[in-house]
């Protein structure tokens, strides 16, 4: 039978590693159980062999064939993995012992789990019982600071903002760097979250991904950092890969539920210290100002107007239950998180339900995880692209404190009013998702197992965008016409993915095989409106309008279209088709408009990424590992003659502590050597190889509400060598522990080369478009550094502990390799348009300052100096921390617990945009509001302020990030409860810098089309949202 | 069948299920085949993609327009404390103190070169364009390119079958002379003989000629000869201008409404709100811009001073020309003007209802002629411009390009060059406009008069470099690059250099 001899062909060379012992025989069974009682799903093996069992649901096994020497091996999850001998016994009772430490020595890598000592990569693993606490927005924030070599910074302090994740560095000169993100084996797409785009005073970057995830439901996370581990994702892999492992059933044996509430109040843990009304008058008056024409009356205090005091509750209850042949969790969740600026917060909904079932004797196992999460997103009106009007912030810390507090007040010369962009504008968003992933495992022998993945990822995303009629001074064309915007997206992925393990055991060694494919494909598709001139302005009709008008129309058009609109100065409704062929069509006039001009614009792509895969670990002696990895990646969006990429890996360690030369004192002692290569494809983008052409779209309505009908244009040259960026990486290890681990010490050094850097870069013109997407030659990028991680349990007795890990991480950030100099790290505000105040240029590092030389201000022109002259030059800084470190500390006491988690970062340097836009004296003479230091800094008030490093920073930082003081209830044996736990924590409690900003840990993120060369802004401070300080109250209970 | 072979099966049917062979569909933008490479892009769309760009071009207040009239004697744009620093890129320009990596010289190298492509893209055959269309793009390929002739004294050149990895040719001058010059004889015949109507928004025959006039005209500094066969064409292409119906006519700030006139031969639909605002106050303000102006550009004294009428004042009966325009005061201001002037605004500016405006610190807002420098002003330094009223809207999509006047004054230039007089066109056109009658027409009368009539339409710096005096001594420009020849080009930006090992450095950069 064909299908049969493909398979023995298939299996053959593995089929030909088997081998074959015949031992004598004799059955063993017995009981397995715990401190409460019998213990299900137990593995119970005989060692040496793949002879094994696990035990049913009344905690029963039984083994045939064993050899009456032999020694059995009973193992589980959160338990100490135990050996007894056989010694001629047929029943073996057992009880396991719980093993506090267990959990952490589980590590979930790339298809597959392996433990920390059988690792010879550099994995970290943090479960929840090491998570952070308190209200936690997004799944990173759990383990921020507990990872050496992980950098996680969030972008604010609003709720479910982006967040920076930087695995050993920055790789990369373009793409966000961020790690590629494993949901319980299916690996996300890196473009889930929309921008919100169409504000009328710029527009925001992208969302956290990751906020559809309940950081409740959440086991553990997976680190991956070198290349030996990451490689088997292959041209995702180079920044890194983080796997998150939802909870399972597997502990709530016979059921039961826990229910976890966290009530939090939230403010601004900083403010500016600006002059109050009779202040800014006393000033005025000093400095000669007319007083008449800068007092409007009020003593408004504009950063109270902005921000507030916040509460948010989050809620969670789960079920799980172990019934032997399986369990099941289930997990329902609601959350709602105001931030500490007005008109922000995100409301989360989730449901979850993971359940595994074991059939045909344990042989094959279902599994599935399936999660919805509904996000509903309330944006404050602010934008790290903010011209000279500033957004809601830049506007409370500028605003003349003699205004009052009214939207409609019209004396602000030309200036915003926190007021009005309140009252007056909304931004929203509503985001539903599903992750589902459903698996079946098969062991076809006690040797060979396959399994099949099935995931679907669906995201729906609708932004809104609305500033009403009534606005002063918001923008230009919003005041008497009101201007609007929708973003809808649906993005789907489907993932397919079959693997065979194959595992064996022998005499001296193992070996564990696994081969796998896997497809993944990427659907886009959705539309972007704007709207101008709306009969009403209630905000949230203004967008009810928009959308119905463009459903109006589409309904009225026949055939498939890229654009449609309609303004006053075109006769009709115009749609763009592309096809069956390109036409500007006019379909006349159409009816159910409710704005006065429309623009819609459709997208619609996908993407498809193909791999094959192999992984082979080999153990010989349980002293020296091997592992290599291969994975073959080919992705639809790389050129036709680079559709696959190679990338390989390999990695050794050595368990010196096994060695008879080492003391029984050591308990840990690994020496690990690794090298790999793995790729970058991110913000490569739909069909950037070749020529494509379609309807140009953007800002098409203008201030007048007119629109000039887009024509068509080449998106892309053909560039068919187009690949993704290649990252090659060395690293050494060593892993260290005494004293049965109550001392450990993991120190690892590592070098990543990346090259073909993926760049937007400008075209030799004339061409079809100013930028290229291409592979640099000759480009480089190398992240050095070393990883230290400590770990000491100071104190470790019955009634008392004591512990604390440190870990620290040296990185060292450089672009060895580039040619040409590209201007980089937008400055917005007033009078400061193409303003910039990075570059990149060889030899540098990556985000490097590229400033004037600021020599203060003369003593009597009271202009700013330059001694070096007008221009801009490399400073020697750069926005990339030298150093990362965090250290947790926890102490417990009968059942009392007190831990604190601190984190700092160091040798970065911050770029105070804020006040480079707004705390100068010339912003003082213009009518705005300034720190009381600005106008004794003796600068002229006709002074500029051009980028220099006046504004440049040093943001060295240690923050008190988490302190949480909780507490057991001791219960009665037959309560209500099995377990309570009352926890109270800080979040953010205080901050050690010299950063004169609200807060050193600060990176804005403007809009996409913004940004200078499409280069991301990293290390610059232009009213950032501050992150709060934040006092929350949580319940656990078991039952 | 055992259990292994339905998982064989299984597994070996998933894998012939999900091969793919990793490549894009066309399910939105229309995809070409890599084996083919350009394969024609749809002619009617993306020539309307041109026009939009250029259109867009025209309207921004940087860039292109930045190039042409910031860089001269008759507009600055002033540092005002923290207002308009923009990082030095203004004064830079206005200082001639520009580097190759300007970004507005960039930005227009870009653009201008992109049109040139994307233009011909629409030509080429496999895009089928008819005859018009074709026309049209290589009328709109002839203003780009002549333009990039114009700053930087070479052409790149792509055909529309080259990759990324083909260097672009460099047209020296006058090879890109030629090219232009063979772009718009070639359109010629195929472009429609539109006249005066709402219609000119569009490539028409009487805007080729007026570029073919341009072209002839400034011969000189592009092909390096200049004889009276060039001058004879300027006035032959002139003369066709107006045998579609184009002339002079009264009525200065008329022209620059939407309504149609005689003498607009080419508008853009592009918002004029940069012309407006950039110069106005922000306490000058409309009510479809409630937000008042940005405070940006002005004039320089000399440049006001080269107009009729009272060097300090410019209200009504201050024996000014109507060029120079007005500014209304306590007895004049009201809805039709809503305060705001027309043409050059100096001395006390007023609000609709007459009373007097104020600066942002309180004092009076008296625009003053004279300037600090190009750093260190307050609000009120500098004589503002302003040519399209906002009593016609504050963001009309209607800004002039081409204008009879223009195409007369070159004739009449033409004609002096000929040797002949041009006193008496010149004369008409300045009766037209209520100035005095000149008594003789020098070149620097000439210069000067062009400056008077074009103000703020973009060609001030083609015409100082056709008489020779863009290197001469003005305010503010520095004094080492007074007399500097070389700034008579603009620097190839420095990122186009490192795009395109066929370009070379201009000398002196």
């Amino acid at each position: 039978m064909k299908n049969k001899l493909l398979m023995r062909l298939f299996l053959l060379p593995m089929f030909a590693l088997l081998g074959s012992t015949v031992y004598a025989q004799i059955s063993v069974s017995g009981t397995v159980s715990d401190a409460t009682g019998p213990l299900p799903g137990v593995n119970v093996l005989v060692k040496g062999t793949s002879n094994g069992a696990q035990t049913d649901f009344d905690g029963n096994y039984s083994l045939s064939d064993v050899d009456p020497n032999a020694t059995i091996v009973f193992s589980y999850v959160g338990f100490v993995t135990s050996e007894v001998s056989v010694n001629g016994q047929t029943t073996i009772n057992f009880v396991m012992q719980e093993d506090t430490e267990a959990l952490e020595e589980v590590v979930i890598i790339g298809y597959g789990s392996t433990t920390v000592k059988d690792a010879t990569g550099a994995v970290t693993a943090v479960t929840s019982d090491d998570f952070n606490q308190g209200v936690i927005a997004s799944p990173e924030q759990l383990i921020q600071g507990k990872t050496a070599g992980v950098q996680i910074s969030q972008d604010s302090g609003e709720p479910g903002s982006a967040v920076a994740f930087r695995i050993r560095g920055s790789n990369s000169i373009r793409s966000n760097n961020n790690p590629l993100f494993v949901v319980d084996g299916v690996p996300l797409a890196n473009d889930t979250s929309l921008e919100l785009s169409g504000t009328t005073f710029g527009s925001a970057g992208a969302r956290n991904p990751l906020n559809f995830l309940n950081p409740n439901d959440i086991e553990s996370i997976s680190i991956l950092k070198d290349a030996s581990a990451t490689a088997i994702y292959g041209s995702r892999g180079a920044n890194g890969v983080v796997i998150i492992t939802t909870k399972s059933g597997r502990s709530g044996r016979g059921g039961s539920f826990e229910l976890s509430s966290t009530f939090s109040v939230a403010e601004a843990a900083n403010e500016y210290d600006l002059l109050d009304a009779p202040s800014y008058l006393a000033a005025s008056t000093a400095n000669g100002f007319d007083i008449a024409e800068r007092n409007f009356g009020a003593n408004t205090d504009w950063q109270d107007v902005a921000f507030r005091r916040a509460t948010s509750t989050t809620n969670n209850l789960s079920y799980t239950n172990n019934y032997g042949d399986g369990n099941i969790r289930a997990s329902f969740s609601y959350g709602k998180n105001f931030g500490i600026v007005e008109n922000s917060s995100l409301e989360r909904v989730t449901g979850r339900l993971n359940a595994q079932h074991r059939f045909l004797e344990d042989k094959l196992k279902l599994g599935l995880q399936a999660s919805y999460g509904r996000t509903n997103d309330e944006f404050a009106p602010l934008s790290g692209s903010a011209g000279f009007r500033g957004d809601l912030l830049g506007s409370a810390y500028s605003a003349n404190p003699t205004w009052p507090n009214d939207p409609d007040f019209t004396g602000t010369g030309g200036l915003t009013s926190p007021a009005a962009l309140l009252a007056y504008t909304e931004n929203l968003g509503n985001t539903d998702r599903i992750l589902v992933n459903f698996s079946a495992e098969y062991d076809v022998t006690s040797e060979l197992s396959a399994k099949v993945n099935l995931g679907y990822d669906y995201t729906d995303t609708f932004l809104s965008s609305a500033t009403s009629a009534k606005a002063l001074n918001v923008d230009q064309g919003a005041f008497g016409n009101g201007v609007a915007g929708v973003s809808q997206r649906e993005a789907t992925n489907t993932l397919l993915e079959a693997t065979l393990n194959y595992k064996k055991e022998f005499e001296n060694s193992s070996l564990d095989v696994l081969a796998g494919y896997s497809y993944q494909k990427f659907d886009r598709n959705g539309r972007n409106l704007s709207g101008f001139g709306f009969f009403t302005t209630q905000l949230g009709d203004m967008i009810d309008d928009l959308v119905s008008s463009a459903d109006a129309v589409e309904s009225q058009i026949t055939g498939s279209y890229q654009q449609y609109g309609y303004a006053p100065n075109i006769n009709g409704t115009f749609v763009n088709r592309l096809f069956p062929e390109i036409l500007q069509d006019n379909i006349g006039n159409t009816t159910g408009s409710r704005v006065r001009s429309l623009f819609g614009d459709t997208f619609d792509s996908f993407d498809e990424l193909q791999s094959y895969f192999a992984r082979v670990n080999y153990t010989l002696a349980d002293k020296y590992l091997f592992t290599a990895t291969m994975r073959a990646d080919g992705s639809s969006t790389f050129g036709d003659d680079n559709k696959y990429g190679y990338f390989p890996s390999a990695a050794v360690a050595w368990k010196i502590n096994e060695e008879d030369f080492i003391g029984d004192n050591v308990s840990t002692l690994k020496l690990r050597l690794n090298w790999g290569i793995t790729g970058n494809q991110d913000g490569l983008g739909y069909g950037n190889f070749l020529q494509r052409e379609r309807f140009g779209g953007g800002d098409v309505i203008n201030d007048g509400g007119d629109i000039n009908i887009p024509g068509t244009s080449s998106q892309s040259f053909a560039n068919p060598d187009l690949k993704w960026e290649e990252t090659m990486q060395f690293g050494a290890g060593i892993d260290f522990g005494v004293n049965n681990d109550r001392f450990t010490a993991t120190v690892d050094v590592y070098r990543k080369s990346t090259t073909d850097l993926l760049l937007r870069t400008i075209s030799a013109q004339p061409a079809a478009q100013p930028f290229v997407f291409l592979n640099l030659p000759d480009s480089e990028v190398i992240n050095q550094g070393i990883e230290i991680a400590l770990g000491y349990d100071i104190v470790d007795q019955e009634d008392f502990s004591w512990n604390a890990n440190f870990q620290l991480t040296y990185n060292e950030n450089e672009i060895t390799s580039l040619q040409g100099q590209f201007p980089a790290g937008t400055i917005r505000g007033q009078g400061l348009s193409l303003a910039f105040a990075q570059q990149l240029q060889e030899g540098q590092p990556l985000f490097s300052y590229f400033l004037r030389e600021f020599g203060g201000f003369d003593a009597t022109t009271g202009q700013p100096l330059y001694p070096e002259g007008d221009v801009q030059k490399f400073v020697g800084k750069s926005a990339l921390p030298d150093i990362t470190a965090g250290l947790s500390t926890t102490v417990a006491y009968k059942n009392w617990t007190l831990s604190a988690f601190f984190n700092g970062q160091f040798g970065h340097y911050i770029y105070n945009n804020t006040a480079n836009a707004f705390f100068t004296a010339g912003a003082f003479r213009g009518g705005r509001n300034v720190l009381p230091s600005t106008l004794t800094a003796g600068e002229s008030f006709d002074a500029a302020a051009d980028v220099s490093t006046r504004f440049l920073e040093a943001g060295d930082f240690v923050r008190l990030q988490n302190a949480t003081l909780s507490y057991n209830v001791p219960m009665e044996e037959d309560g209500l409860f099995d377990a309570l736990q009352l926890s109270l924590i800080g979040q953010n409690l205080f901050v050690i810098t010299d950063y004169s900003g609200l807060d050193p840990e600060v990176s804005v993120s403007p809009g996409g089309g913004d940004l200078l060369n499409g280069f991301p802004v990293y290390g610059i401070d232009y009213t950032a949202f501050p992150r709060p300080r934040t006092i929350s109250f949580g319940i656990n209970a078991k039952f | 069948m055992n259990t292994r072979s339905l998982l064989a099966m299984a597994l070996v049917s998933l894998l012939a299920i999900s091969c793919t062979d990793l490549e894009i569909e066309a399910t939105d933008s229309v995809l070409t085949d890599e084996s083919v490479g350009f394969d024609g892009v749809n002619a009617e769309a993306a020539l309307n993609n041109v026009y939009n760009d250029v259109y867009g071009q025209l309207g921004d207040q940087a860039n292109f327009f930045a190039l042409n009239e910031v860089s001269t004697d008759e507009t600055l744009v002033p540092t005002r404390g923290t207002d308009w620093g923009d990082n030095g890129i203004w004064r830079t320009l206005h200082a001639h103190t520009w580097s190759p990596t300007h970004q507005y010289i960039l930005n227009t190298w870009n653009n201008l070169n992109q049109n040139v492509f994307r233009a011909s893209e629409v030509i080429d055959s496999r895009s089928s364009p008819t005859p018009q269309q074709a026309a049209e793009a290589k009328f709109l390929r002839a203003f780009s390119m002549y333009f990039v002739m114009d700053f930087w004294g070479v052409a790149p050149f792509r055909n529309v079958d080259d990759g990324p990895e083909v260097n672009p040719t460099v047209l020296t001058s006058a090879e890109a002379y030629d090219f232009i010059l063979n772009d718009l004889t070639t359109a010629l015949p195929d472009l429609p003989a539109t006249g005066p109507s709402a219609e000119t928004n569009r490539a028409s025959r009487a805007a080729a000629n007026f570029m073919l006039a341009k072209l002839h005209l400034n011969a000189e500094r592009h092909k390096g000869s200049i004889d009276n066969t060039d001058y004879q064409a300027v006035i032959d292409a002139v003369d066709a201008i107006a045998a579609d119906g184009f002339a002079l006519q009264a009525g200065y700030f008329d022209l620059f409404k939407q309504d149609v006139d005689n003498e607009t031969i080419w508008w853009a639909v592009t918002s004029v709100g940069n012309r407006i605002w950039n110069g106005m106050h922000y306490n000058i303000n409309a009510p479809d811009n409630a937000g008042g102006g940005w405070n940006g550009f002005t004039t320089l004294a000399e440049f006001y001073d080269s107009f009729e009428g009272d060097p300090n004042s410019n209200y009504v009966g201050d024996g000014q020309e109507e060029r120079r325009g007005w500014v209304p005061d306590a007895s004049n201001a009201d809805d039709t003007n809503l305060g705001i002037g027309y043409g050059f605004l100096i001395n006390q500016q007023y609000n609709e209802d007459g009373t007097k405006l104020k600066d942002r610190p309180g004092n009076d807002l008296v625009f003053t002629k004279e300037l600090p420098g190009l750093q260190g002003n307050g609000e009120a330094t500098g004589v503002r411009m302003i040519k399209y009223h906002p009593v016609n809207g504050s963001f009309t999509s209607h800004e002039i390009v081409f204008r009879y006047a223009d195409a007369h004054l070159m004739k009449a230039e033409a004609m002096m060059r000929m040797g002949g007089d041009a006193t008496a066109m010149v004369n008409e056109l300045r009766a037209l406009r209520g100035a005095s009658p000149l008594g003789s027409v020098s070149e620097a009368d000439m210069l000067a008069e062009r400056g008077r009539e074009l103000w703020y339409e973009f060609w001030r710096r083609n015409d100082m470099l056709r008489f020779g005096q863009f290197t001469r001594d003005w305010e503010f420009k520095d004094p080492a690059s007074v007399g500097a020849s070389f700034r008579n080009l603009y620097p190839i930006p420095i990122n186009a250099l490192l795009s395109n090992p066929n370009l070379v450095q201009n000398e002196g950069y």
